[in-house]
């Protein structure tokens, strides 16, 4: 896949959403940041927003549930690749596996960083 | 910074500017925070006062805060700009809405309001100038 491309990121976790989206930006793509899947649909109703690649956490929530969005999308943006991500994990491996040959700037930046950098924030977040 | 933190990357530079963008309606946060990274910040993107809290309680790093009044959840603009105060006292915030009254933004401790909507060249100016004249 090549990096000129758009990505929607979908979760309503601030902490992942932005690391996840930072790290594809870093990979070079442009991406687009929805906490809800509501404001996904504001997004893939942009035709200017030239979305390409939808990676969206299964419990964002919205009036549309993850699973609900991605159904929506086979049915009506088949041309979209969805994926789904149940876990912060499991979304920096897709992000990973979207990157191919990972971002374009400071090394290293591993998908077990930004899992690494969300769990501290979370910590954080905890003592605070 | 340890091996398994987040790398080095622009958006987590020491020497770069953070802005934490605080808009719940979607198009227009999109478009500032685009306009915001061509103009070199390091932007995060939350959609409501709530979400700023907790990127702000994580101990991510901010420059400044640039927050809409008006959203949804428990956390207005105005509460957010007193959580800021209390728990951020150096942190500046920048606050723009198509309603409140600026006075009662400047009250609350914003160094700058912009009234909706507002360009996005002097957004920017405007956030440099808060910034002071590093940025």
């Amino acid at each position: 896949m090549s990096v000129d491309q758009s990505i929607l990121v979908i979760d309503g976790d601030i902490i992942s959403r932005h690391a996840i989206a930072d790290y594809l930006r870093h990979c070079g793509y442009a991406v687009v940041e929805a906490a809800t899947t509501d404001e996904a649909m504001t997004a893939l109703a942009e035709a200017a927003l030239g979305i390409d690649v939808i990676l969206c956490d299964i419990a964002a929530i919205g009036e549309r549930s993850g699973f609900e969005l991605a159904q929506w999308v086979r049915d009506n943006r088949p041309e979209l690749e969805v994926r789904l991500a149940g876990s912060l994990d499991g979304a920096a491996r897709t992000a990973a596996d979207l990157c191919e040959t990972g971002p374009h700037l400071r090394r290293p930046y591993e998908p077990t960083a930004v899992v690494d950098y969300v769990r501290q924030l979370r910590a954080a977040r905890g003592r605070a | 910074m340890q091996s398994n933190s987040m790398p080095d990357t622009a958006e987590h530079a020491a020497d770069a500017t953070r802005i934490l963008l605080v808009e719940d309606e979607f198009l227009i946060r999109m478009l500032v925070a685009d306009h915001l990274r061509a103009s070199g910040f390091a932007v995060v993107e939350a959609f409501n006062g709530d979400e700023a809290i907790a990127i702000l309680k994580s101990g991510a790093r901010f420059d400044l805060v640039f927050t809409d009044v008006r959203m949804p959840g428990s956390t207005d603009g105005l509460a957010l700009l007193g959580f800021i105060r209390a728990a951020h006292p150096d942190l500046p915030v920048l606050m723009t809405s198509g309603h409140l009254e600026p006075h009662l933004a400047y009250a609350g401790g914003a160094v700058r309001f912009l009234p909706k909507p507002c360009d996005l060249d002097i957004v920017v100016d405007e956030l440099r100038a808060a910034l002071g004249p590093a940025t």
